[in-house]
């Protein structure tokens, strides 16, 4: 039961982080190569928030959830104000995830240095140098509490799934479609790029840095290696083989992807070369994806709910 | 003011291997308008192959690079066959074509790491010895990698400018339609783009292992080609060498006078603020994306 468990969980972190990319690059048609730095933030700060100031688990997975949303205004604004290509967008991201690597990488050595500097700029940081030093660079930051669960995983699930649903239909969702398809069109039709870019980059990031949040709670410590490239080429291809514009399709491979590498470890290594090789045939046989275009709706829902409501209506009258 | 010589030479030589790699970007960029991902993929291949060619089959520095090469060009060729022109036939979206190329890109990268595991190798040539200019040392290195670089860089330009294969790559690069109209043959074009990125990845990649290390990661450095080729302004091929140059000579000044560690996060940090200050990069026209 535990390992069941443990697999749901990670595919349910997973699933949250993808339905982020989904927002950027299946609704809005920016490619993205760099959320694991946004789930590095959002981990790291919700586990701060926690541990540091002891502030509720939940509040503090929002909290760092937004944090890692402001951060993405970083390169967010720079980015979308020049009007970058996507190509070039998605560097900025790969930069933006390796630097953020970087800096927790030495958040230990920093902190340090810090503490023992008598004078100049370092003085200005000297509140947060021991909490750097907690944060502990490569080794990690150690013993968190860890109140993620099954339980946990799947309310957040649904949450996400629902939030993302209510965003992409909404009008910014649909001021995203269709920047995604003809930015110049979209323009002529009233649409503010930046702002809604942003928006879009936002609800992402957040969406990253709340599964972070739930993944270091999970695990009871961080350490930067767990948000390498490779954690975002996996999110990356779960969009890719789920569908562009599609929440229901990322949300399935999103977890597929998490307990196929699971059953077949001795297939650990090919893993990634299988995903690239699939990366060019499914854009060469099936470029929408799984699932691509194909609306998640509750219909079937407000169906069923119809069906008990008028059955129960009939056997009342009958 | 040693220092500065020093790291003022060791970063042209940098730079002239990111001007190799950001104008293998800006080539196919400007003739099929989407970033070839694979790139970063071939620069590690092809340092792996001279490596091979060194280690395993005991060739001489210059026929390992001669074999690097060749191989890199057949492996670019063949991706551009297989994975780029069957969506191209298709007119598929340009979002398409970068998750092919990144998808090519995971495959390679990862093939490389299954077969040589992902350790840092030294470059298997001998260390020469720095000369000495008045107390500055000067690594011969730098001077042939630098050298070599803008030598190849030379070649390119004779070959886009003063040749008829070149008129036809750029013909293609404004307007491909009716290039084909004009008589230039399309998929010879695409042959001989590939293949030109083919070598510079190569090349940028045996240079870039001999000044660091060899590990199937490498590729990632091509960021920072991208990062000067934004920085410089896009769409141009002086203003990628510019760029280059100028992100080349700042890493190294950071790593010589601040500290190593931080010197990824400086170039991100500059990437940032040259955005912010010149939107279009140093010597970029207005761009936007090109319809």
């Amino acid at each position: 039961m535990g390992y069941i468990n443990t697999i749901i969980i990670l595919g349910g972190i997973n699933i949250i982080a993808a339905l982020g990319v989904a927002i950027l690059t299946g609704y809005t048609g920016l490619f993205t190569i760099g959320h694991a730095g946004f789930m590095a933030l959002g981990g790291y700060m919700s586990a701060i928030f926690v541990k540091e100031l002891g502030v509720p688990f939940p509040i503090a997975l929002l909290l760092g959830g937004t944090f890692a949303g402001l951060c993405s205004f970083i390169i967010g604004y720079p980015a979308f104000r020049s009007e970058l290509r996507g190509d070039y967008f998605a560097v900025a991201t790969l930069g933006f995830s390796e630097a953020t690597r970087l800096l927790l990488n030495n958040t230990r050595s920093m902190g340090e240095s810090i503490n023992t500097a008598e004078s100049g700029i370092a003085m200005l940081f000297k509140p947060i140098g021991p909490l750097l030093v907690k944060l502990g660079g490569v080794f990690g930051y150690m013993s968190l509490p860890s109140p993620t669960n099954v339980f946990v995983v799947v309310v957040a699930v649904i949450l996400a799934l629902f939030f993302a649903h209510m965003f992409v239909t909404s009008q910014y969702g649909k001021n995203c479609i269709a920047i995604s398809q003809d930015e110049v069109a979209a323009q002529m039709m009233g649409v503010n790029l930046l702002k809604t870019k942003m928006i879009a980059l936002f609800v992402s990031a957040f969406y990253a840095g709340v599964a972070g949040g739930l993944m270091a709670f999970y695990f009871a410590y961080l350490t930067p290696s767990f948000f390498t490239i490779t954690k975002s080429s996996d999110l990356l291809a779960a969009v890719v083989f789920g569908g562009i514009q599609s929440l229901i399709g990322p949300v399935i491979t999103g977890f597929i992807l998490v307990v196929f590498p699971e059953l077949l470890r001795s297939f650990a290594e090919w893993r990634l070369i299988i995903y690239g090789f699939l990366f060019v045939i499914v854009m060469i046989f099936r470029p929408q994806g799984l699932l691509g275009y194909v609306e998640m709706n509750f219909y079937f829902v407000r169906i069923w709910w119809n069906k008990i409501f008028r059955r129960g209506q009939t056997s009342q009258e009958g | 003011m040693e220092l500065f010589i020093q790291q003022l030479v060791s970063g042209i030589s940098i730079g002239a291997i990111y001007s190799l790699l950001a104008v293998g970007y800006a080539l196919v960029y400007s003739v099929y308008n989407f970033t070839n991902w694979a790139f970063d993929g071939f620069m590690a291949f092809g340092a792996f192959m001279a490596f091979t060619g060194i280690t395993s089959l005991f060739m001489p520095f210059w026929l390992a690079a001669l074999f690097s090469i060749i191989l890199t060009v057949i492996l670019s060729v063949g991706t551009e066959k297989l994975a780029y022109s069957p969506l191209r036939a298709r007119k598929a979206p340009r979002l398409f074509m970068m998750i092919s190329a990144m998808g090519v890109n995971l495959a390679t990268v990862n093939i490389i790491n299954l077969i040589y595991g992902g350790v840092f190798r030294k470059f298997p040539i001998d260390t020469l010895q720095p000369i000495f200019i008045k107390g500055v040392s000067i690594g011969r290195m730098d001077l042939m990698a630098g050298g070599i670089s803008f030598g190849v860089l030379a070649l390119l330009w004779v070959f886009l400018y003063r040749t008829k294969w070149g008129l036809g790559i750029r013909a293609s690069s404004i307007d491909i339609m009716t290039a084909s109209l004009m008589g230039i043959n399309n998929n010879a074009v695409a042959i001989v783009v590939f293949a030109v990125t083919g070598v510079l990845s190569s090349v940028a990649g045996v240079f870039y292992g001999i000044k660091y290390a060899v590990f199937p990661m490498m590729g990632i450095v091509t960021i920072k080609a991208m990062i000067a080729s934004i920085v410089g302004g896009l769409g141009s091929l002086p203003a990628a060498i510019l760029g280059s140059m100028i992100l080349g000579i700042l890493e190294t000044m950071v790593s010589g006078y601040i500290s190593s560690t931080y010197r990824d996060l400086f170039s991100f940090l500059f990437l940032i603020i040259i955005l912010l200050f010149f939107p279009n990069g140093l010597m970029g026209k207005s761009s936007g994306e090109k319809l």
